[in-house]
């Protein structure tokens, strides 16, 4: 495992969460898979750090964006796998459509030139 | 309940599998990775490593995980507590130790301190106590008399000028007592006994006091002297059961009718700070109520200008200062004052107008004011070796946990949670701590009222408590939190590494220990020092020679009613009843005086020896007298040295004599035969017009007022020769036990006169074990807090003890595998103990010497450096150093070297 490190950031509060249901929202998955799933969609641009998953799921839970049943993987292996509801639908297409203004508006305010388009 | 029940648990059994379900993903997500790595081509045991590396602190990323689900900062500090409890309970006798430390530490502090505050610094419960004064004077004028309380009466005249001096005043209230005791009232068919005041109209407008029923007493009351009375609200809740019916009904008071108008605002308790009062009537100008209970044919309120007898209190205006007001009442009050005196001497110092504030208990103030500092210094000094010793025990229990620490912070927990359990745990004995030492200061405190005769409500002083209590969790947390920098300080494999051998090499905080020690050893000799003077001086006192037969007598107060008014119709009552009760079977004699022995009270006047002042290096010479009835030295046994008793033949008619006592011959009699010689009691004038009573015996000196007083000249004259003996005090020599003969002279008195109560019957002996209660109290609670603060500082010094040898289990066992024995192993530890001992001893001597020589005042009998009760000190102290090191010491010797060097 020899990931050449980016310059680390961190994410901004409700991103992890965001990304969770986006994958969950693709196709039910357990822990494991999620973590793996969001780095290979990020060409390992974003590492999932394990500690902060679970909490983050543990939230999702609570609120009900999710939920989870123990179940078989693929790997033959007894996990918790884990769906997005239809609140955690409706929660996601918000998000994302907020997360895409505040995206726009920062790429205006860092490349000012381009903004007409 | 059930429902309840069911929601609860419902939500934990649902918890409990959330967290379940938690930890399970956790552990097949670590699983899994290591499989993966093992794939990629690790060995499965650096697979393993690697995927928990990765992965972080699963405890606390659980811990995390649960905390989503948790009432957020609730359930942690719940966990927080229930793991100090767990903690606690595996070590009982540490947490016992320090509870009960803290509880009696906070218990007698607070009690201590809220009586004090009661006694010293309370005001008044009325309306803007701090506008209020008590009028006094000083050089009252010659020629005039005075009843009370030292400086505080004034007479009428004064009164009635000072309250028109509206510039000054906003209001001027007078109240006197209708005694100096408890006088006999009746409601319904018993005859009881009851406090009461006559006050001015405007007294309780005045204090702004409202009436919680009925009505108050008003200015008009005042003017008319209506027979009514208005009752204290707690008399009205205990006697009268809150019965709102009495209000109409008629309450006797001397035999005089009056009729209850209403009931004071609840928590008044009267302007005599000294007392509750249980009602208050107008001021009245009926021979049967007058101020102190005084015989009409001597004073009576508005016959009297000359009579000092008003207790005065004032609201000031605001913003007149005392300088100011004393100032602008000079000149009317010395106008007042010589009102009354027919011959006033120009030459007499003038006398004088001053104030005092309106708190606290006046006189009580000053009787108390000595021993209560005392108390509470004692009390301070108990509590500095509480805490400390809570102190001790906490540093040292947290200091050998050094290694838990260490092995919790290497799994993870970071110096918050650490600090946050060592916060909880102080807190959590500190808590137990003040909870029981509420108990104890509520219980303290109720004893200690009814051990020192404190006639008013004391509550529980919650500033007190507050106080104490933060001074107590301030050091348990302050020396709780301590070790917790060492702890944290250190690398973690190095606490983990190191073996308790050489843990704790670090002398110096075994020094301070030891100091801190040495310093409660002083403070524990010198509560020990206090405690045997002051508990010598009680079993003086109560050794000491009355110099008459104080056992075997009943005592008692009689005061006839109504149809008993002049002096002639006084002896006949109570020469008659004298008479049926030595009738009584079991009584062997019986006679009467006007001043109780033992009671504080007595006549004190000018005496003058054959037409002159027999003491002319003063001003006056000063004479004790008691008005008596025949036999009178007979019957308590004063022993008799010249001459003849007191006889049936002393009549109002026959020459007037006089006993008087060997202090009386001694100053003012000396080297010549006493016998024959006249003497002149000033204020004396019978109604016989002979004003000069004859020496005709000469008794031993006799304890009057109290045990404890200085000889004084004492005179003894005929109660049928003097006057204003309405109300006497009986005493009866008995067969048998006293107290057993009272059915017995009750019935004598239901059959003359079913209004009149025994007043305060008992025994001579407990009269006068009345007389030094506040000595008893004393000593007895300095007994108790100089064993109190023996036994903390042997639990100190034991627990420090036994926590060195714990950590020097393996040096022992070193030193013995090196050859010491047994014995040199035992005295190691007791000679720690007792150079603990000795440096303590050589440190609180001198404060203990200075300590006994600022008690002197408070000693009887003893010097302040009384040898014995310093030796026995010294010898308290050694024991508790012994008795302290031979557990540790036994503890240490038994040590075997073999599994003490292989323990690490």
């Amino acid at each position: 495992m020899t990931n050449s490190k980016q310059e680390s950031r961190d994410l901004f509060p409700g991103a992890l969460e965001m990304m969770i249901l986006e994958s969950l929202r693709r196709q039910p998955a357990h822990g494991y898979a999620l973590v793996q799933h969001i780095q290979q969609r990020s060409n390992n641009l974003l590492q999932v750090e394990e500690g902060s998953l679970y909490p983050a799921l543990q939230r999702l839970l609570k609120e009900k964006l999710v939920k989870a049943e123990w179940g078989i993987s693929a790997t033959n292996r007894r996990v918790r796998i884990y769906q997005i509801t239809a609140a955690g639908m409706k929660h996601l297409e918000r998000e994302k459509s907020s997360f895409e203004q505040m995206f726009e508006g920062i790429a205006l305010v860092l490349n000012p030139g381009k903004a007409i388009s | 309940m059930s429902w309840f029940r069911r929601i609860f648990s419902g939500i934990f059994w649902r918890r409990r599998n959330l967290y379940d379900d938690l930890a399970a993903e956790m552990r097949e997500h670590i699983e899994e990775k290591t499989e993966q790595f093992v794939r990629e081509g690790m060995s499965r045991e650096e697979a393993a490593h690697a995927a928990r590396r990765s992965f972080g602190n699963a405890a606390l990323i659980e811990q995390r995980g649960r905390e989503v689900w948790q009432w957020p900062r609730l359930e942690s500090i719940w966990a927080d507590v229930k793991y100090a409890l767990r903690q606690l309970r595996k070590s009982p006798g540490f947490a016992i130790t320090a509870v009960l430390t803290l509880a009696l530490g906070i218990g007698a502090n607070t009690a201590v301190f809220s009586v004090m505050n009661a006694v010293l610094l309370r005001f008044l419960a009325v309306a803007d106590p701090q506008q209020l004064v008590y009028l006094h004077y000083d050089n009252q004028p010659w020629g005039t008399s005075q009843s009370g309380y030292g400086d505080t009466s004034l007479p009428l005249p004064v009164f009635e000028q000072l309250r028109t001096q509206h510039q000054v005043f906003s209001e001027l209230m007078a109240f006197a007592p209708l005694s100096g005791q408890k006088i006999a009232v009746r409601f319904g068919e018993e005859p009881e006994e009851a406090l009461g005041e006559m006050v001015s109209g405007n007294f309780f407008s005045g204090l702004g006091v409202k009436p919680f029923m009925g009505r108050g007493i008003t200015e008009a009351d005042e003017k008319d002297h209506t027979p009514i009375a208005v009752l204290n609200y707690s008399w009205w809740t205990s006697r009268f059961a809150s019965d709102p019916s009495v209000v109409g009904k008629t309450l006797y008071v001397k035999g005089v009718p009056l009729t209850i108008v209403g009931i004071a605002e609840k928590g008044f308790q009267g302007a005599d700070p000294e007392r509750a009062m249980n009602f208050w009537i107008p001021l009245q100008n009926r021979p049967e109520l007058t101020p102190w209970g005084n015989s009409a044919t001597e004073h009576t309120l508005y016959g009297s200008p000359e009579w000092y007898c008003l207790l005065l209190l004032g609201r000031l205006q605001p913003g007149v200062t005392w300088q100011q007001a004393v100032a602008q009442l000079e000149p009317t009050y010395l106008r007042a004052a010589y009102a009354g005196v027919k011959h006033p001497d120009r030459k007499e110092k003038q006398p004088h107008l001053y104030f005092s504030a309106v708190r606290g208990i006046e006189d009580v103030r000053e009787d108390y004011a000595q021993p209560l500092h005392l108390l509470m210094g004692m009390v301070v000094l108990v509590l500095v070796i509480a805490c400390s010793n809570v102190a001790m025990l906490l540093l040292g229990r947290n200091s050998a946990r050094q290694r838990e620490f260490g092995v919790r912070m290497a799994l993870g927990a970071g110096r918050a949670t650490l600090f946050r359990q060592l916060l909880t745990e102080g807190l959590l004995l500190v808590g137990m701590g003040a909870g029981l030492g509420w108990i104890f200061a509520v219980l303290a405190t109720r004893s200690l009222v009814a051990w020192s005769g404190i006639l008013f409500p004391v509550a529980l002083d919650r500033n007190v408590l507050l106080f104490t209590l933060a001074i107590s969790a301030l050091a348990a947390l302050v020396f709780g939190l301590a070790p917790l920098r060492s702890a944290t300080g250190v690398p973690v494999a190095m606490t983990m590494k190191t073996a308790a051998a050489t843990a704790n090499t670090d002398r110096s905080r075994f020094t301070g220990r030891r100091l801190l020690l040495t310093c409660q050893v002083s403070l524990c000799l010198i509560l020990l020092v206090a405690a045997g003077l002051l508990f010598q001086t009680l079993r003086n006192l109560q050794a000491s020679n009355l110099g008459m037969r104080a056992d075997g007598l009943l005592v008692f107060g009689i005061e006839p009613q109504k149809d008993v008014q002049t002096d002639a119709e006084a002896v006949r009552f109570h020469t008659a009843l004298l008479e049926r009760l030595r009738a009584l079977p079991g009584v062997e004699s019986a006679t009467a005086m006007s001043n109780r022995l033992g009671s504080g009270w007595s006549n004190n006047t000018a005496v003058t020896v054959d037409g002159k002042n027999p003491s002319p290096t003063k001003q006056f010479a000063p004479v004790r007298w008691n008005a008596v009835a025949p036999e009178y030295l007979h019957v308590l046994g004063i022993p008799l040295l010249v001459g003849r008793d007191i006889t049936q033949g002393d009549t109002s008619a026959s020459r007037k004599v006089v006993v008087v006592n060997q202090t009386f011959v001694d100053e003012y009699l000396p080297h010549t035969n006493p016998l024959g010689h006249q003497i002149e009691l000033d204020g004396e004038a019978s109604s016989t017009g002979q004003t000069h009573f004859t020496i005709v015996g000469v008794a031993r000196n006799s304890s009057f007022r109290k045990i404890r007083e200085k000889p004084w000249p004492v005179a003894y004259a005929p109660f049928t020769q003097t006057s204003g003996n309405l109300q006497m005090e009986y005493a009866l020599r008995t067969h048998g036990d006293p107290m057993a003969l009272l059915p017995e002279v009750r019935g004598v008195m239901r059959d003359i006169d079913p209004n009149l109560p025994l007043e305060r019957p008992e025994t001579q002996r407990a009269q006068f074990e009345e007389s030094i209660s506040t000595e008893r109290l004393v000593a007895n609670l300095s007994i108790f807090f100089g064993l109190l603060a023996a036994l903390l500082v042997a639990v100190g010094l034991y627990g420090t003890l036994s926590y060195r040898i714990n950590r020097r289990t393996a040096e022992i066992g070193i030193r013995m595998a090196l050859g010491a024995n047994r014995r040199q192993i035992l005295w190691m530890v007791v000679r720690e103990s007792m150079v603990v001992g000795v440096a303590g001893l050589g440190l609180g001597l001198p404060f203990a010497f200075l300590l006994g020589r600022a008690l002197r005042s408070l000693l009887y009998g003893l010097s302040a450096t009384d040898p014995r009760t310093f030796v026995l000190a010294l010898m308290c102290i050694g024991v508790i150093t012994l008795a302290a090191s031979v557990i540790p010491a036994h503890r240490a010797a038994d040590v075997d070297p073999q599994r003490a060097l292989r323990s690490e």
